[in-house]
């Protein structure tokens, strides 16, 4: 752990997005301590107020404004990042521990399973990825669960032909040829000598992913698919607010710079983990 | 010989291609190795030696059944592997090792050195805990490493540091029998010799037989006790070092024996007109006869 921080604290765009990342984290899971007005609550008397420093800690200010319904632009983006966050990173879990598997196991295995993964995968791409999710979110009704699931089904397929990639050629590799003459087991050469090898890409796919399905849930919830309503989010916030773009900026502007930061934090800190964990550029200070 | 051999292969065969592309179309086959016979007695060196391509690598990973022959048999002492599933087979794992021939690729980038080691010990069950520990930096003293290397990570070595990790590996289980691939073409030729000067030594201490596979004759010399001489996935000609250097028989025996490059800058290399493989592709049915005690040459061309 010590190692962790002294490294991190060598690079400083890591060091950026990991603090970055660590107070959108932090302020998403402290959301319900924090003395925040309630983000479902409208207040029709200050509807659309504009952002404002101007009695800060008074209760009733809204620093960051308010939207159409008089609701704290401030407390929703907070409380949303709660359900944006939970959804986006189990749906990039999920999708990356299911796709590295089946990644692994096309590209090891070859023949049979091969073909068949490939084609599955093949058939996937063929179909827009937001059509697929709005043909299983509309079937299987919008809930959280169901939006995690097809943000997985939507992200697996990246993760599997990558990975499948990269094992063709870690396949050919003489250690993996040395496994098998000391009679290693074939899930002992896929987990311990392929697996490794593979985590790399298969990170840095996974930032890229979690960057793109935090964009896919918000266009899902600005679809009107995703969480629904007074739950925030920040596709929904999004969505409802394009109609006062031009008299409100603040309604979309927040939303949509709290998705920047969070993208940015993301990849910044995944492209320094991908360096941490790379042995050769470990040692190589 | 009086011990029986530690390997004994008969009419070993194994081609690549053939079926029929998705158009129909019938592809080529290519014989990679054709009815190749050697024994190899115990604590004993053969060479086996040919240029990119005459399949002597194949005929490695066939021995060991890395890569499964399509006919032919391979015996280690006495036993018949090539009926053995993979699961039958892990036993034999024990006695055969390879060494791979670059140093480079054939250890996982990913894996603390030692633990590389040490893996054959744990997949066999062996040993555990910090025995195993022991027995690694034991491994790691015999091979010439410093025991303190064991948690660095394969890139932080050297060419030949490396192919001393891949050593101390394959000899982890004490095995009878080890296929070295071209060990040391890729390494500094300043290497080259403390390596082959290794397996000798882990030779004489653990009376290993090797198949030694090398594209050139000059290092085979120092370490071998007979050579195989292997063209096109036949062996042309085989006998004890001594023998084929002084006397060979097969004209491409001679191409390569006169290829080796001599020390002396006054030494005026003879013309020689190139061998000619295309025109010498060995006859796939033509027999192996014994000129002398010992010394087997392939019946088509014997001078």
């Amino acid at each position: 752990m010590t190692h962790f921080l002294k490294d991190l604290s060598r690079s400083r765009a890591g060091l950026f997005g990991f603090v970055l990342l660590v107070v959108i984290v932090a302020l998403a899971l402290l959301a319900p301590l924090l003395d925040l007005p309630d983000p479902t609550r409208g207040d029709l008397r200050a509807r659309l107020a504009g952002p404002t420093w101007q009695g800060l800690f008074s209760p009733g200010a809204h620093p960051l404004g308010t939207d159409e319904v008089g609701r704290d632009i401030l407390s929703r983006l907070i409380h949303g990042s709660r359900m944006t966050l939970m959804v986006a990173s189990t749906a990039v879990v999920l999708g990356g521990i299911v796709g590295t598997v089946l990644g692994i196991l096309a590209g090891y295995k070859g023949g049979f399973i091969d073909r068949l993964l490939m084609r599955l995968v093949d058939i996937q791409l063929a179909i827009p990825l937001m059509l697929l999710a709005l043909l299983v979110v509309a079937a299987l009704g919008p809930s959280i669960r169901n939006v995690v699931l097809v943000l997985a089904l939507t992200s697996w397929i990246r993760y599997a032909r990558i990975i499948r990639a990269q094992v063709l050629s870690l396949r050919e590799r003489e250690f993996v040829q040395s496994a098998r003459a000391i009679g290693a087991s074939t899930a002992r050469i896929m987990f311990l000598h392929i697996l490794p090898n593979v985590l790399t890409p298969a990170l840095v796919v996974g930032t890229l992913e979690l960057a793109r399905v935090i964009i896919m849930d918000a266009a899902l919830s600005f679809l009107g698919l995703g969480v629904q309503p007074p739950t925030p989010s920040w596709g929904r916030m999004l969505a409802d607010g394009r109609v006062y773009l031009s008299s409100a900026w603040w309604t979309v502007t927040f939303p949509g710079l709290a998705i920047v930061l969070t993208v940015l934090s993301v990849n910044l800190f995944g492209d320094w983990l991908r360096d941490y964990f790379d042995p050769k550029t470990r040692s190589a200070k | 010989m009086t011990q029986p051999p530690v390997i004994e292969v008969n009419g070993l065969m194994r081609s690549y291609g053939g079926g029929r592309t998705l158009l129909g179309r019938e592809k080529p086959v290519i014989h990679a190795i054709n009815d190749v016979s050697f024994q190899i007695a115990e604590g004993e060196t053969l060479g086996l030696v040919g240029e990119s391509g005459s399949g002597k690598s194949t005929t490695g990973r066939a021995v060991l059944h890395l890569e499964r022959p399509d006919a032919g048999s391979v015996r280690f002492r006495g036993t018949e592997l090539s009926t053995l599933g993979q699961q039958g087979l892990k036993p034999y794992r024990k006695h055969m090792q390879m060494i791979f021939q670059d140093p480079y690729s054939a250890l996982n980038p990913r894996m603390k050195v030692g633990r590389f080691v040490g893996e054959p010990l744990v997949v066999h069950g062996v040993d555990s805990g910090s025995s195993l520990q022991d027995r690694v930096a034991e491994l790691f003293k015999l091979v010439g490493l410093d025991p303190s290397f064991m948690s660095r990570y394969p890139h932080e070595f050297s060419g030949g540091q490396r192919q001393r990790i891949n050593i101390a590996r394959a000899i982890a289980l004490q095995p009878g029998f080890i296929v070295a691939d071209e060990p040391i073409t890729a390494l500094d030729v300043s290497i080259q010799a403390q390596i082959v000067n290794l397996f000798q030594d882990l030779q004489d201490q653990l009376g290993l037989a090797y198949l030694f596979i090398a594209h050139d004759l000059s290092m085979v010399r120092y370490l071998c006790q007979r050579v195989a001489v292997m063209l096109r996935g036949r062996i042309v000609e085989m006998a004890p070092t001594e023998q084929i250097f002084a006397d060979p028989r097969h004209p491409y025996t001679r191409s390569l024996l006169a290829a080796i490059p001599v020390p002396d800058p006054d030494r005026v290399r003879p013309d020689r007109p190139p061998f000619d493989v295309a025109a010498n592709v060995p006859p796939r049915e033509a027999p192996l006869i014994e000129v002398s005690p010992d010394h087997f040459v392939l019946d088509h061309q014997v001078q």
